[in-house]
């Protein structure tokens, strides 16, 4: 009688559908996965190790590097732990500004993985859309702040600067616009019969199981845990704002999908409302330890001109203490939890990275499941491994 | 012994010791400006005012000896907003040059300023100008950076014993000027004590920033004393020394050649081959030849004219195992005493 044979297949690091540098090794029994092993470790660059050695503010373009498909995102819960830590509370006009920008890195996040994750399934048409819609929102970075995918836009205290009417125009066309970007996204998917048929009840996970594997994010909230970080623990204005946690019923590759799709919605709701109630005022704090003095008061006041020379040159200290701040990334809870020593760089940073959890779902979600079907529950996670890695 | 309170704490010290001294002998950090380690009080910048109990008006503790029974207190909202306003009336006129002054990253009065969150101070220009004479051509002296502490008045004079210049003019016309060219030295002391950029050093003006040169802590090479210096290092090239306060027989002392002597190490027209003269012109030649010729010639003279016919001048910019070994091949291998070296002192 001839033996049961399996076969050990190695994809990615350099897989194009493990998006980065993701490497799976799969056992195979004919086509179904009996076993699924992630490997990780391949886009280690030790942000947080370098972050021991920066200053406060420094540390913040370290961070655009993490889920650096959803920038801003990052910037955030980084910014939001050293204010913690440093006991300030940022102007209302940049909290507002701070979730406009980091609702639209959801956006590029989201879409980055729509258009992807359509394409590894053999949706061609998707990413040509999906991307079109994205430049619009690298352009709107690109104006405030000069850098099109890491904006770094966020600063201790504040933002860098305030808002400049192009940027608001900007917005304004783009939540005008995105509402009929989206309408044809589902054309293309949401009822497609081979789409469907590829997504429902594939790499289905239970609500108990997602929470026991830490999963945050869509990947939670399709399974039909209404956990969201910006509703659970609210933070940078996020109550100020009407909107809705869409849940899943089945945590299949679908439901998270549909999930993702909703979050658009929502995400442009948010935007909306802040862009149209932007609060006058400052947009960095005035505490004159931390916030940076205007170019225009340096010209003509010593003491502006010292401070602001101190604050960049060595960088604001932080007390003693520890903090931990979790924020809603694009793939989940995203949080920092830092150590302080007095000095002018934190003792310890560590990040709680919400793809890490997504990643060690992967043997779970696969087992069972055909090979086609690896490509498809990748794409549903949305992993990024810049964040995995760090 | 005089035992007195400082924040509540007891302390004794002996008498005459200033409330200052007293306070950072337990830690406690009083913050100063004109206040120097090696300088008796000035008492110019008004920083260090405690308040005492007992007593209406707050006090400078740089100067002010401790008194039985005393009690001191450091910090309090009236001195805090005293110690505001005084340091706000030094920056009023202070020329706007942090980008470009020398002294910026490890200036005292920028620490202060930062320490106290100091805001609002619009520059008001003088309505007379300074005068930027100073009295020697190594250092310059930037009137607008100046905040008439007079730690370099009193440095020159204390330290040193010299007093080639003096502070003039009072109010906002006050400045420092020279008293007496001639019997400046050049030493850079008052360059030392200086908390600002208002005295910088000509030679190596705008080649480094604090924060990004290295220091390296070396002896001075001119002479016997051994005075400890820093150089200021930027892309291996020496741009300056410095020196620090409680380092070595000199104590952040340094003369005209220890600190404004340097640029020999990187001159270009320093040897990198021997050299050997002929027909009234040099040539370069190998060590192997150099040294051939050198011992011949000393073998014809000590045969011809007896070895004291020979003498030998080591340098100060040799280690001693050098100099130790050039002696002992005077003495050993000639055969004469005549030897001599700039540090014999
Ligand atoms: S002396 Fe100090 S405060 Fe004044 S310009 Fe120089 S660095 Fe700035
Ligand atoms: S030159 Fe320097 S040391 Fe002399 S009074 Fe001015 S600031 Fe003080």
């Amino acid at each position: 009688m001839a033996e049961a044979k399996t076969i050990t297949l190695n994809m990615g690091p350099h897989h194009p559908a493990t998006h980065g540098v993701l490497r799976v090794v799969l056992e195979l029994d004919g086509e179904t996965i009996v076993k699924a092993t992630p490997h990780i470790g391949y886009l280690h660059r030790g942000i947080e190790k370098l972050a021991e050695h920066r200053n406060y503010q420094q540390i913040i373009p370290l961070t655009d590097r993490l889920d650096y498909s959803s920038a801003s995102a990052n910037n955030i819960g980084y910014c939001l732990a050293v204010e913690k830590l440093m006991g300030i509370e940022v102007p209302k006009r940049a909290q507002y500004l701070r979730g406009i920008m980091a609702e639209l890195a959801r956006f590029m996040g989201h879409q980055l993985w729509l258009g992807t994750h359509a394409l590894d399934i053999g949706a061609m048409t998707v990413i040509f859309y999906a991307f079109r819609d994205r430049e619009m929102i690298m352009k709107i970075n690109e104006e405030i702040s000069g850098y099109r995918l890491t904006p770094t836009f966020f600063r201790i205290g504040g933002v860098a600067h305030d808002a400049t009417d192009e940027f608001i125009k900007k917005v304004r066309e783009f939540v005008k616009w995105f509402p009929k970007a989206l309408s044809g996204y589902h054309t293309l998917l949401t009822e497609n019969k081979i789409w469907t048929t590829r997504t429902m009840n594939i790499g289905a996970i239970t609500a108990k199981e997602a929470v026991n594997y830490g999963l945050t994010g869509p990947s939670l909230r399709a399974s039909g845990v209404a956990y969201d970080v910006r509703k659970a623990f609210p933070y940078s204005s996020y109550d100020d704002f009407d909107f809705k946690i869409p849940v899943g019923e089945n945590g299949d590759v679908y439901d998270r999908y549909l999930v993702r799709m909703e979050e658009f919605t929502q995400s442009l709701a948010i935007i909306h409302q802040a862009i149209e109630n932007l609060p006058e005022g400052p947009v960095q704090t005035d505490n004159p330890w931390i916030g940076n003095p205007a170019l225009s008061d340096v010209e003509k006041d010593i003491s502006a001109l010292i401070r602001r020379f101190m604050i960049n040159a060595k960088g604001p200290n932080a007390p003693q203490g520890e903090v931990y701040q979790a924020v809603e990334g694009a793939k989940g809870e995203l949080g920092f939890y830092l150590v302080g020593d007095g000095s002018e760089h934190p003792y310890r940073m560590k990040v709680r990275a919400p793809c890490f959890y997504l990643a060690s779902a992967i043997p779970r979600l696969m087992t069972g499941h055909m090979i086609a079907d690896a490509i498809a529950i990748i794409g549903s996670l949305d992993v990024v491994l810049g964040e995995i890695d760090r | 012994m005089v035992s007195l309170k400082i924040d509540g704490r007891e302390v004794s010290v002996p008498e005459g010791t200033t409330i200052l001294k007293a306070a950072q002998g337990i830690g406690i950090d009083i913050p100063t400006l004109c206040y120097h380690k090696r300088l008796p009080p000035i008492g110019s910048c008004n920083m260090c005012i405690v308040e005492i109990r007992g007593q209406e008006a707050p006090v400078t503790s740089c100067n002010t000896p401790v008194e039985e029974g005393m009690e001191v207190t450091t910090e309090s909202e009236a001195l805090h907003a005293q110690r505001v306003v005084n340091l706000k009336k030094i920056l009023k006129h202070h020329a706007l040059d942090c980008p470009i002054c020398d002294k910026a990253g490890e200036c005292d009065l920028q620490n202060l300023v930062y320490r106290f969150g100091i805001t609002e101070v619009p520059f008001e220009p003088r309505k007379q100008k300074r005068d930027d004479s100073y009295s020697t051509s190594l250092i310059r002296y930037w009137p607008e950076r100046c905040i008439m502490c007079k730690r370099c008045v009193t440095a020159c004079r204390e330290i040193k014993g010299i007093g080639a210049i003096e502070a003039s003019g009072e109010g906002d016309d006050a400045r420092i000027v020279v008293a007496n060219a001639e019997i400046c030295r050049s030493c850079g002391e008052c360059l030392m004590v200086c908390p600002t950029g208002a005295l910088t050093e000509n030679l190596s003006r705008f080649k480094g920033r604090p924060w990004l040169e290295k220091r390296v802590m070396t002896t001075c090479p001119y002479c016997g004393c051994g005075c400890q210096m820093e150089l200021r290092v930027m892309e291996n090239r020496v741009i300056g020394v410095t020196t620090k306060l409680d380092a070595g027989v000199n104590q952040g002392s340094l003369c005209v050649k220890g600190r404004f002597g340097y640029e020999f190490i990187g001159d270009e027209d320093r040897l990198t081959d021997p050299l050997i003269k002929e027909n009234g012109a040099f040539r370069k030649a190998s060590w192997d030849e150099a040294l051939d010729l050198v011992a011949q010639k000393l073998s014809a003279i000590k045969k011809e004219s007896g070895p004291d016919a020979i003498g030998g001048l080591s340098s100060a910019k040799c280690t001693n195992e050098e100099n130790y070994l050039f002696q002992k091949f005077m003495r050993a291998v000639i055969g004469t005493n005549n030897v001599d070296h700039c540090a014999r002192l």
